[in-house]
């Protein structure tokens, strides 16, 4: 629990961590690291400074307090207690570090002191010194910094004692001094580092800032650009590592824009000569199978209506029959190949007649307008137009329920626009993965001719498909 | 007294069948056979037939094309068509250009001799698996009472439906207003229904008659 908990913190860390730029995480890097440093120096010099001069000041107080006990003997034997306590302001006087001095006889009675009015309670029993030792020393807190007491026999102890003591606000007042230098230089030296950092942000941000624009163009299919190789650093190599994918990138790019270029042709090529198939094979159904078939069948007719033979006449007539059925399937097939009116008349008689058959197979109700002022369109964009009309006539017939059908063809200045719209089911992807290629087929055919095709569909409020094709503006339009 | 046919078909065997079908009626004589439009005309001004029997494809100058020139030419002449196009488009313009009848030639052994009785006696044969589109054309003329519901649409309605006309997608629509495509459909629905009309290509018809869209 706790581990997932620290866990969890670290990777919040992180995710913070994560989400700054790496100009913050410079500057960050650069500031905590500083601060750590001179921190960590202030602190242990401070420690050290402290111990060192705090062992000096005891020292040195030591030192005059012992003097102080040595020239203080002869006073205190001589009872002149007034040279005593000259002797101790001297004392004072003379070493800045001593807040008070003053002699203690053997009994602890004082003899003399520096306090102007009173002593203070307790002072004087606070320390003490035993007549054989050399000193002692004694720190407390004086309620205005701390102060070392010292006591020294005199005359080992036969005398008194001499006490004095040393104020540490001197040495605190010198470290004060020391770390605030040392801040000062801290923030000196960051300021530095910031600005160096800025530097060097500078410098790695600014080929990478180069590659990310580079990136986006890329992804924008845009291949043209390179970016420079600023340094001999590992952004220089991934510098020259982006350019050499550009261009293999373009390379590639190019060679697919080839075989599309290709591809198009081929099946432009492809379609037209399909379409050229049909036609030939429809014109000759048409013109010859089915005008034969026709003068069969009158010719059947007139047999029935010469021929006295009665077997010969029923005959006759079941071959007229048989005549009858080829001739409308060989009608049909030709119509499902290519209809006639479509290269006759054009667009317009042949959708009407598309619709027309559409509407009596299925039993749905088209409603269809095809304006194109009276002018014929080009020929592929007529033949195209139709066979996506019939595509998508057939997919609605197939998948869509629709109880009706709008069939739309108009001409507009520069392009024809066809839409398909039926009221059925909506568009279910399901069905649009069965006519894939049907679909694909419709939009390919479009495109071929810079058109455009668009599906759109709500459930259960029917779908839409709308094709775009630019037609040449010809001249003396002037509808 | 005999009526004079006039066969024009590209096609000999299927003429000489016609002929004798034709020649087996009684009080019906073929006084000539043409295989092209302008041999047509040609026998037309010739024999003065009363009736030609004209085929819609032939090489050359077609049946649809010749069809002025014969009326012009030969008034008297009554033509029926005789053809393999059972096209909407192809009906109308027969008819516009002045035909009396038109019968599909998969229909030849049935109706001719009906159609070639119907147009003599000064009546129209038309197929009658093809009236139907004539019944429809004229259904669809018939002047919907329109009155002015156009004006009684929200200008946002009229906006929209204007340019759902013009084959706009909802998608394309719904940027041009700054609208979803959601709303757009909204205000299309509620004009539709408005204006009666049920479907984009019924919508298309009632702007074209209204002038909404200029029908060029």
């Amino acid at each position: 629990m706790t581990k997932s908990y620290g866990e969890n913190l670290l990777a919040r860390i992180w995710i913070v961590i994560g989400a700054v730029s790496v100009r913050v995480k410079i500057m960050g890097i650069v500031i905590i690291g500083t601060l750590m440093l001179s921190v960590t120096l202030a602190l242990q010099m401070r420690a050290s400074v402290t111990r060192l001069m705090n062992q000096q000041l005891e020292s040195r107080g030591i030192s005059i307090t012992r003097d102080l006990a040595a020239r203080a003997t002869d006073e205190i034997l001589v009872n002149d207690f007034y040279d005593l306590r000259q002797l101790l302001v001297e004392t004072q006087a003379n070493n800045p570090d001593v807040i008070y001095a003053f002699v203690l006889d053997p009994n602890g009675n004082i003899l003399a002191h520096t306090f102007g009015e009173g002593f203070p309670v307790g002072l004087a029993s606070a320390n003490w010194v035993e007549p054989t030792q050399h000193h002692h020393t004694l720190l407390f807190d004086s309620g205005q910094g701390l102060v070392w007491d010292i006591a020294v026999p005199i005359f080992n102890g036969r005398v008194g004692t001499a006490r004095i003591g040393l104020s540490e606000a001197a040495i605190a007042k010198n470290i004060f001094i020391l770390t605030s230098q040392v801040l000062l230089t801290t923030i000196f030296v960051l300021v530095i580092g910031l600005i160096a950092a800025a530097f060097l942000v500078y410098l790695v941000s600014r080929p990478i800032t180069e590659l990310v624009a580079a990136t986006r163009a890329v992804a924008q299919g845009d291949f043209t650009p390179r970016v420079r190789r600023w340094a001999d650093d590992e952004i220089g190599e991934l510098a020259d590592a982006f350019n050499a994918m550009t261009s293999e990138l373009a390379r590639s790019d190019e060679i697919r824009r080839e075989r599309e270029v290709l591809r198009r042709q081929l099946l432009e090529g492809v379609i037209a000569a399909q379409e050229d198939e049909r036609r030939r094979i429809s014109r000759e159904l048409h013109d010859s199978t089915a005008q034969n078939l026709t003068s069969l069948m009158v010719g059947l007719k007139n047999m029935d209506t010469i021929c006295d033979n009665a077997q010969v006449r029923v005959q006759a007539q079941d071959l007229r029959a048989i005549t009858g059925q080829v001739l409308e399937d060989v009608h049909n097939i030709a119509f499902q190949l290519r209809p006639t009116v479509l290269d006759d008349l054009g667009l317009p008689a042949a959708i009407e007649r598309l619709v027309h058959e559409w509407q009596k197979r299925c039993q749905i109700s088209v409603d269809s307008v095809v304006h194109l002022g009276g002018k014929r369109l080009p020929e592929n964009v007529e033949t195209a137009l139709y066979r996506i009309i019939q595509e998508a006539l057939t997919n609605v017939s197939r998948h869509a329920h629709a109880r009706s059908v709008s069939v739309l063809v108009e001409r507009r200045t520069n392009e024809v626009v066809a839409v398909v719209e039926d009221n059925g089911k909506g568009l279910d992807p399901a069905d649009l993965a069965v006519d894939r290629l049907g679909v694909a087929g419709m939009r390919e055919r479009a495109e071929l001719l810079s058109g455009k095709m668009t599906i759109e569909s709500a459930p259960g409020s029917g779908t839409s498909l709308f094709i775009q094709i630019p037609i040449p503006y010809t001249e003396g339009e002037n509808a | 007294m005999t009526t004079r046919i006039l066969l024009a078909d590209d096609h000999a065997v299927l003429r000489a069948g016609l002929h004798l079908l034709l020649e087996n009626q009684p009080g019906l004589e073929v006084v000539g056979e043409a295989s092209s439009g302008l041999e047509a005309l040609d026998l037309a001004l010739k024999l003065s037939p009363d009736l030609i029997l004209l085929d819609l494809s032939m090489p050359g100058l077609g049946g649809l094309d010749a069809l002025p020139a014969l009326r012009k030419s030969v008034p008297s002449a009554r033509v029926l068509i005789l053809t393999m196009h059972d096209d909407p488009q192809y009906l109308r313009q027969a008819l516009k250009q002045g035909a009396s009848g038109y019968v599909l030639k998969k229909a030849a052994d049935q109706e001719l001799l009906s159609a070639v009785r119907a147009v003599l006696r000064g009546d129209v044969y038309i197929q009658p698996s093809m009236t139907r589109v004539l019944l429809d054309d004229m259904l669809m003329d018939t002047p919907v009472a329109v009155g002015d519901t156009w004006e009684t649409l929200s200008e946002r309605e009229q906006t929209v439906l204007k340019l759902v006309v013009l084959g706009y997608t909802g998608a394309e629509i719904g940027e041009q207003l700054n609208l979803s495509i959601k709303t757009v459909d909204t205000y299309r629905m509620r004009g539709l229904e408005k204006l009666g009309l049920s479907s984009r290509a019924a919508l298309v018809r009632f702007a074209l008659k209204k002038g909404l869209i200029s029908a060029e």
